[in-house]
Order: structure tokens, then C-alpha cells, then sequence
């Protein structure tokens, strides 16, 4: 159909808006020192450590995020709505107030973070695990929702065909279930990776922002902006080119096109 | 006597529907199942599946208990093989993976289904990018390879090509087969497979016999529509049977009481003016509808009684047959088989 001409015009100006920021990255870009501005100290200290951090929080996900896929998915339990609006909660609660919650929970004096400092010594706050944390927290739930929905759409017949064939259910997850979900396994650890790569709000209020320890990229890139501008120009086209990395290939999974 | 390979009575409840059947198969012995839509037949085979649990009654498999209504075996402790009418074929693994994923499937047992089901050339193949045919041998050949008491089969053979038919039929009639459990819809198939008919009408079982008793007595109209054989039920005393819409049937051999009476379609002859002579059942009627079938015409009619009558193209032509048409319809009364109800 042809579209009325307003409304492409509006759409072209949404357009415009998304990009522009973009563009004004880009062309103020550091091109010829980018080399060099990553490869400085403080730069590589916070690159080195938003990809420990990142990947550590993924792992995490995974382990837990995929049970509790399933269990969402898949088990008939009381107040499955209510706990699917939790497990999502961090998605769309402001991250400063996922941060502020997580200290009252894990902090040193928090509702959690009072026994695990009594019993095991374990302070989370302010420390490289603390980043984790609050990583892992605001990006669980794409990875959650990713395979979630995989799970769903699917019904379970495959898994009862296996069964009639004598496979035990930990045969039929293995052989079956989890070969089948891969794609939605890549999918929602890439997008959960991302979000848990440019963390900023949970981490700077839960685990500060202590150079070497909890910078990571994001903290680095604001600081950067007011004694550095160029290192910040290079970190926000490092995580640019990250969240394009991951977005260009994996939209359509995440938001389904036609 | 031997342990039964099944033994079911039981019932079984789903959304209001009720199923109750009293079933028991010998080894190795084949039984269809038909029916029309929505009689239970698929649920009947969950429920040896372990897919459906029993309500009350007791579910034996090679003698052990898998279900009393209580507690049920699951599905990966029957000794059992499914092959379901969406074929739920792994479409992530090969030919071969599929064939030899049951734990039970031994390599001999396995290499031997891929040749008889004629997939040896198919084996490294994802089965995902098999035809329809193909994904359905390979259902059947997984199935047979889990080394079942008890194969259950949902419409193993609708809407396949001839070959994989053939080849389909051919293992399943194969020496050594397990007690198999067939849901059709097709009753050659029915006829050319099974060693017993059950015939499964809401919920229940209807009739049970050879292909050749439910031929030659159908206890339901279901059961006559099988075979496209005329079926009323009726009253009979002497020669003279009633139907419940008053409509006399005379009959050759007197009997008594509520029967079922049978009259062939090529027994009935069509006739543009009222015929004169022997035979002994006259209606008037009206042709509803024309049907080919193979080198006949099946012509419907509505009348006293409702029948339909399968004649020759060529006498479709010299009475000008069309829907519409006003006939009378005579059958001779030693075409008509009245059996007890």
C-alpha cells in the first residue's frame, strides 16, 4: 500500500532523530589516534575489565537464566503470572533503583549482604563481584524472555515422542529440549550480554566506581567526557560497534519480523 | 494362555468426552481402530502411550500393570512405539539419529528398519529436508526400533505416496512384528492390515470382528458406511421389517424383533416408471446427488427410504439421471440381510 505522505514524513523524522546521535559520534570520532587512545592505561583497564565483567554476568545467566526459562515456560506453577512480571521487573525499573535495591539486599548491612559478610567474610559492594551483580541483575531478563518465548512457541510434543521411545526426561533435555533452543540460547546470551556490557546505573550505585575494580566502559566513558573527550569518543565507538555486532544479526530473533 | 501383549478396560475422561474400552490383543496380533472424527481413537492410543492416564480400570502391557488409575507408568517405561499422525520427527537430527534414538534400539535392529523401510541412502540426510514420505518411513522405522510389545500407529499411511505406502505396509506385515494398534480412517487399509476390526463410535466400542464379519454384518450405520453399504435400522415381524420412520422393508427370511438391515448399493435398480414384476421393495425418490466411483455412478437418494444405489455410467445416461430426478428404486428381498440388533 502506499503510505500517506505525513506519515512518512514523521517516520523519517523519527528516523533522523535515532541516527543523528550516531552521526554526531561518528564524525567527531578520533579515527587516526583510536589506536592509541584504547591502548592507554586507564582506557584498557576498563575495557579488559567491562569484558570480565560482561562475560562472567552472561555465565551466570545462562546457568540460572535457562532453569528458570524453563520453569516459566514449561512447569504449571501458582502465581506464574506474578513471577514472570518479576523476572522482568529489572527490565524496565530504572537501573539506579535496581542498584539502590541490590545494596539494601547484598550490601554490607542489607537484608542478605549482613550474613554473607558475617559467615563468609563476602562483601559485594564496591568490588569486581559486585559489578557482576549488578550486571547480571538488569540482563538476566532479556536472556530470560529470549528463551522464555523459544519455549513457548514451541509445544512439548517432541519431548513426549522422545519419552514413548524410552528416553529418561534428562536424555529427552539433553537430546531434544536444549539442541532445539540453541538458536534462542545465542540469541538471548548476546542480547543479555550487551545490556550487561553498557551497565550503568546498577553498577555505578551498587558497586561504585573504583578504577581498575568496578570502572567498567560506561563509568569510564562518562568520566572521560569531562577530563578526556577523545578517550570517551573512542569508548563509545567501541560500544557502538558492539551493540551493532549484536543487534544487526539478532533483531528479527528478538522482534520478530514477518 | 498366553500373557496378552495388551490388556485395557478402563475409562478415561477429557474435556466431558468419555472413553471406556474393554480391549485385549494377542501377540502380535494387528487390530484397526475405526471411527468416525472425534470417536477417541488418538486418545486411546496416548493412553498406551502413557501420554493420557486412566481414570478407573487397569491398563496391562506384556502382563505388567502400566496404569490402574491410580498411578501410571510413564511414557519411557512402556514397552511401546508411537507413531502419531503429525510424525514428530526430530528435524534437528539425521535420518540415522532418528531411526536409532530409542535407548532400546540396538545397531542390528536399527541398520536393519533403515533397509526395509529403504532409507539407507537417507541416513546422514537432516530429517528436516526429507519428503513427507520419507519423515514417515522414518517415524515408522523409529518406532519398530524401539523393539515395542505394543506399536501404535495414527493414520500411518494418509496422504503419502504409493512407494512409501508399500513400503510402510510391507514392514508392518513383516515376521516378528509387534502387537500392533492401527488407527485408520481407510478401510482397505483396515482390511488388508488387521487381523480384527474395532470399531470405536463416541467413546465406546461399537462392534468387533474379521474385516469379512463387519463386511457382511454391520452393527452401526458407521460400520455400513465402510463398506458404502445401505444401512437402517428397523422392527421386523416375519418377512415385513419397519424402520422408524414407518417405511416396510420385506425381507426373504422371517424373523423378529429390532434388526439391522442391510441392502447392497448394486442392489439397488433404478427405474424411470414403476417397475412391474419380481422384486419386492418399491420406493419412490428423489436423486440427490451423482458421485463416480471407479466405473460406477453412486447415486443418493431421498425417499421413504434413504438410500444410495450404484449403477453404470450408461445407465446413468438412459435415465437421464440428474439431481432432481424423481426414480423408483426396487430391490429384490433376497438382496436384503436383516441380522439381529
Amino acid at each position: 500500500m502506499t503510505a500517506p505522505r505525513t506519515v512518512v514524513a514523521a517516520a523519517g523524522l523519527a528516523i533522523a532523530f535515532l541516527a543523528l546521535p550516531v552521526v554526531g559520534l561518528l564524525q567527531r570520532a578520533p579515527w587516526a589516534g583510536l589506536g592509541s587512545l584504547l591502548g592507554r592505561p586507564a582506557v584498557a583497564d576498563a575495557l579488559m575489565l567491562s569484558l570480565l565483567v560482561s562475560v562472567v554476568a552472561a555465565g551466570v545467566i545462562l546457568v540460572l537464566g535457562t532453569p528458570l526459562a524453563w520453569v516459566l515456560a514449561r512447569v504449571d506453577i501458582p502465581g506464574r503470572r506474578l513471577l514472570r512480571a518479576l523476572v522482568v521487573l529489572p527490565m524496565v525499573l530504572p537501573p539506579v533503583v535496581g542498584g539502590t535495591a541490590l545494596l539494601f539486599a547484598l550490601g554490607r548491612r542489607g537484608l542478605v549482604g549482613q550474613w554473607l559478610d558475617a559467615w563468609f567474610g563476602l562483601t559485594l559492594p564496591f568490588t569486581t563481584a559486585g559489578a557482576v551483580v549488578a550486571a547480571t541483575f538488569v540482563a538476566m531478563p532479556f536472556y530470560v524472555v529470549a528463551v522464555e518465548g523459544a519455549l513457548r512457541s514451541g509445544d512439548d510434543h517432541l519431548e513426549q515422542m522422545a519419552g514413548t521411545l524410552g528416553a529418561r526426561p534428562l536424555t529427552v533435555l539433553r537430546r531434544i529440549t536444549l539442541p532445539r533452543l540453541l538458536p534462542a540460547i545465542g540469541a538471548g546470551l548476546a542480547l543479555a550480554w550487551a545490556r550487561a556490557l553498557g551497565e550503568f546505573g546498577a553498577t555505578i550505585t551498587f558497586a561504585g566506581n573504583l578504577p581498575g575494580r568496578t570502572q567498567t566502559l560506561p563509568l569510564a566513558t562518562f568520566l572521560a567526557l569531562e577530563t578526556d573527550p577523545e578517550a570517551a569518543l573512542a569508548l563509545s565507538l567501541v560500544m557502538l560497534a558492539v551493540s551493532l555486532a549484536v543487534l544487526v544479526p539478532l533483531r528479527d530473533r528478538w522482534l520478530p519480523s514477518r | 494362555m498366553t500373557t496378552p501383549a495388551l490388556a485395557l478396560a478402563g475409562a478415561t475422561r477429557r474435556n466431558g468426552f468419555i472413553l471406556e474400552v474393554d480391549l485385549t490383543m494377542a501377540v502380535g496380533e494387528t487390530i484397526a481402530i475405526l471411527g468416525p472424527n472425534g470417536a477417541g481413537k488418538t486418545t486411546l492410543l496416548r493412553l498406551v502411550a502413557g501420554l493420557e492416564r486412566l481414570e478407573s480400570g487397569s491398563l496391562r502391557l506384556a502382563g505388567r500393570t502400566v496404569d490402574d488409575g491410580a498411578s501410571a507408568a510413564a511414557p519411557h517405561r512402556r514397552p511401546i512405539g508411537w507413531v502419531p499422525q503429525d510424525r514428530l520427527v526430530f528435524d534437528h537430527l539425521t535420518v540415522a539419529a532418528n531411526v536409532g534414538f530409542s535407548p532400546r534400539a540396538t545397531p542390528e535392529r536399527t541398520a536393519a528398519l533403515t533397509d526395509a523401510l529403504d532409507l539407507t541412502g537417507l541416513v546422514n540426510r537432516p530429517v528436516g529436508e526429507c519428503s513427507g514420505g520419507q519423515a514417515q518411513r522414518v517415524a515408522v522405522a523409529r518406532a519398530l526400533a524401539a523393539d515395542p510389545t505394543v506399536l501404535l500407529l495414527d493414520e500411518p499411511s494418509a496422504a503419502l505416496d504409493v512407494e512409501s505406502r508399500h513400503l510402510i505396509h510391507r514392514a508392518l506385515a513383516a515376521d516378528g512384528k509387534p502387537a500392533t494398534l492401527l488407527v485408520t480412517h481407510d478401510p482397505v487399509e483396515a482390511a488388508t492390515l488387521a487381523d480384527r476390526i474395532v470399531i470405536l463410535e463416541d467413546g465406546r466400542v461399537t462392534q468387533e470382528g474379521t474385516p469379512a464379519e463387519i463386511r457382511v454384518r454391520p452393527d452401526t450405520r458407521y460400520a455400513a458406511s465402510l463398506t458404502g453399504l445401505n444401512f437402517v435400522d428397523a422392527y421386523a415381524r416375519g418377512t415385513m421389517a419397519t424402520t422408524d420412520a414407518g417405511t416396510g422393508v420385506v425381507l426373504a427370511e422371517p424373523t423378529a424383533g429390532p434388526v439391522h438391515v442391510v441392502i447392497p448399493p448394486s442392489a439397488v435398480a433404478l427405474h424411470t416408471t414403476r417397475p412391474e414384476g419380481s422384486p419386492r421393495n418399491v420406493w419412490q425418490a428423489t436423486v440427490t446427488e451423482l458421485r463416480p466411483a471407479f466405473d460406477r455412478v453412486r447415486v443418493a437418494l431421498d425417499g421413504p427410504l434413504p438410500l444410495v444405489a450404484e449403477v453404470t455410467p450408461d445407465a446413468v445416461d438412459r435415465l437421464g439421471l440428474r439431481p432432481g430426478s424423481s426414480v423408483w428404486a426396487a430391490v429384490k428381498a433376497t438382496e436384503v440381510t436383516a441380522h439381529a440388533a
